[in-house]
């Protein structure tokens, strides 16, 4: 015999299918409604909480050491007074050679003693350029007490309240510096408090010691460090764009990385930001499956309802000559035009949701009980959502899928109808 | 009332459809319906055959099964050349397509399309282009009378005017074979009669051949042919001359 097929043509498929889905015009609009709703909450809980993630890392990265920092190799590992870059100099021209697009910040990190004739305490003697430096302008708005150091200032720290409670430091009190040399000995510098700041992260004010580059460089020529290549702990380096991290870090990494240096990105300096974000992210990937699945079997319902509705007019189509093939694309293609449909309006309550927390934010200061610090950096009062391009491309992914997923299983059931028997019905 | 004995009527006709010993068996648990029997008949193109019986004789099997819809326990038949028993399920859909058209009892019409857009539906699915389409489906609709209500849904028709677009459509398919499993059985007397002259008419005009199932003895007055089924058997099979339709009118 000389075959000929049935033909099902795109238009009549699609004007069949769009037809298909208003016949029951309530249990559509209900059922788009409740995807819509079940979206826009998703939308919201993942905007918000990637705001507070970015909120968190955005304060760490100015807080810590920039987005990319470059350190003497093995430091993170064992952190040593005695591990510094030799020679800044010729690194920060290499650096500046490659027109990073941010700043480059230069910084000396200490473990030291703090003392004062009331007590002693371990602290981290940070040495910085007081002027411009990013920690620097994170900090200096919480100054609660006294001035900022001024650039070139020998002798100036700033100090946390944590810090200045436990040394019963005021303004202008006198603190003895002092750090373990390589070899065991020990030596001092003398500070004297110019400030105090309440940086709302406790880790930071009880143990943070802010001071000009230069008193910090006296504890590297101690170790026998040249001044005059300008020695330095690390470049903190703040990306103008911090989506292009992937690249400068490709970039440093083959301008300066050798067996002394290594250049080390915000993830790699914070583990633990990072395992705690992913951890949070995961209890809310949890609800948002539930919430998916939610969406499914909505789909799911008033699609295999109005299969069932329709065994009959199958089994008409089936005896007038329409393939399995074609009914199980019409009854899925009715899921692809719910999916759409549910996307689309999904994002319109969805985006205004978002909008909206974007511009006016939640202020989340209540809930957390007037404490904003988590994992050594501190979360903003008020949460603005925030979605990326990526977000929004995988939640208008997982909601398509799965509401075409939840038509599978109609549109199968729809093309194993058998004419005499739907007929029968 | 004439009639012409089956065994010497058209001979001189090709034969479109041929039964032979076909049986059709339904095991309900352990027990065995058997739904037809043996069943030997031939349909010459052009008739207009009536199968007439009480309820449970084995109409709609019959007609389920010379349409494909169900398949024989035993037996074989052709149809239009075509052994319909050794098609695979596909080739049937396909041959009930190209070959076949449908009228059932009732919920004939696609509830979301229009009239023209049901009766366009089988062409649609046939492959034929839109004009070639739209222009059939719009001169069998005006041959059983719809012209003026092409446009609406079956909702806003009448029982009768939706049976005459299921004609409509299964005829503007151009099928060799028009099956009908009592197509008046919702309809009052007056559409019951106005369809039966419809499929009358049209099965003369485009030589179409229609066999239905009926206990509508107003449908069978118009039959060219009446085959009565009995238990599942073929007991009697009339062909009835223009004379005693006079007669019996």
């Amino acid at each position: 015999m000389n075959r000929r097929h049935s033909h099902l043509p795109l238009g009549m498929l699609v004007m069949l299918s769009w037809r298909n889905i208003w016949r029951h015009r309530r249990r559509t609009l209900i059922t788009l409604s409740s995807i819509a709703i079940g979206f826009a909450l998703a939308v919201l809980m993942i905007g918000l909480n990637d705001g507070a993630h970015n909120s968190m890392i955005r304060n760490a990265i100015k807080l810590g050491e920039g987005h990319l920092t470059v350190q003497p190799r093995g430091y993170i590992e064992a952190p040593a007074n005695h591990k510094y870059l030799t020679d800044g100099t010729t690194l920060q021209e290499k650096i500046g050679s490659l027109d990073v697009a941010g700043r480059i910040e230069p910084r000396i990190s200490l473990q030291i003693l703090a003392s004062t004739a009331s007590n002693s305490v371990g602290a981290g003697l940070e040495g910085l350029s007081p002027q411009g430096d990013q920690r620097a302008d994170l900090l200096r708005p919480q100054l609660v007490d006294g001035t900022w150091i001024e650039p070139g200032d020998q002798r100036g720290i700033l100090i946390g309240d944590g810090m200045a409670g436990k040394l019963k430091a005021k303004i202008g009190s006198k603190v003895v510096l002092m750090a373990g040399k390589q070899g065991g000995d020990s030596q001092a510098q003398l500070g004297r408090v110019r400030g105090i700041f309440d940086s709302r992260v406790d880790e930071l004010d009880d143990y943070l010691i802010l001071s000009d580059i230069q008193l910090a460089r006296r504890f590297l020529e101690g170790e026998g460090a040249d001044p005059a290549l300008q020695p330095i702990t690390r470049f903190a380096l703040f990306l103008d764009d911090p989506d292009s991290l992937p690249e400068w870090k490709a970039e440093l990494k083959a301008a300066v990385e050798n067996d002394q240096v290594v250049v080390l990105d915000w993830r790699e300096m914070m583990p633990q930001l990072v395992q705690f974000i992913m951890v949070d992210d995961a209890g809310n990937y949890i609800f948002l499956v539930l919430i998916l699945i939610m969406v499914v079997f909505g789909i799911l319902n008033t699609v295999l309802m109005s299969v069932l509705e329709r065994t009959r007019e199958f089994g008409l189509l089936r005896a007038l000559g329409i393939s399995r093939y074609h009914l199980l694309w019409l009854v899925f293609c009715e899921s692809l035009l719910l999916s759409l449909l549910a996307v689309g309006i999904g994002w319109i309550v969805a985006g205004a949701v978002h909008l909206w927390f974007a511009s006016h934010g939640i202020d989340m200061a209540a809930l957390m009980g007037g404490s904003t610090e988590m994992m050594g950096t501190f979360m903003d009062p008020v949460i603005y959502t925030e979605l990326s391009g990526e977000r929004v491309f995988q939640l208008t992914l997982l909601i398509f899928a799965a509401t075409l997923g939840s038509g599978i299983y109609p549109a199968i059931k729809a093309s194993r109808v058998t004419p005499v028997e739907a007929l029968r019905t | 009332m004439t009639t012409i004995d089956n065994d010497s009527a058209g001979k001189t006709a090709m034969a479109l459809l041929t039964l032979q010993g076909v049986d059709k068996i339904y095991r309900q648990g352990e027990l065995e319906v058997r739904a037809l029997q043996e069943i030997d008949l031939t349909v010459q193109e052009g008739e207009f055959a009536a199968l007439v019986g009480p309820s449970g004789s084995g109409k709609t099997t019959l007609l389920n099964i010379i349409g494909g819809l169900d398949a024989p326990s035993h037996g074989s038949i052709q149809l239009n050349g075509t052994s319909i028993t050794t098609l695979k399920e596909a080739e049937l859909s396909d041959f009930r397509l190209f070959q076949l058209g449908f009228v059932f009892q009732a919920y004939n019409l696609v509830p979301v399309l229009s009239a023209l857009e049901n009766v366009e539906l089988v062409m649609v699915l046939q492959g034929r282009d839109v004009r070639e389409r739209r222009e059939r489906a719009e001169h069998y609709l005006e041959l059983v009378g719809l012209e003026k209500v092409m446009q609406r849904r079956p909702a806003a028709l009448s029982g009768g005017q939706q049976q005459r677009v299921a004609v409509a459509r299964a005829l503007a398919a151009g099928p060799r074979l028009v099956l009908a499993d009592e197509p008046t059985a919702n309809l009052d007397s007056e559409n019951a009669t106005a369809l039966l002259d419809i499929m009358h008419r049209l099965s003369h005009e485009e030589k179409t051949t229609f066999i239905f199932s009926t206990h509508d003895r107003r449908v069978m007055e118009r039959a060219e042919r009446i085959i009565t089924l009995r238990d599942g058997k073929i007991v009697s099979d009339k062909h009835i001359g223009q004379e005693s339709h006079e007669q019996m009118a």
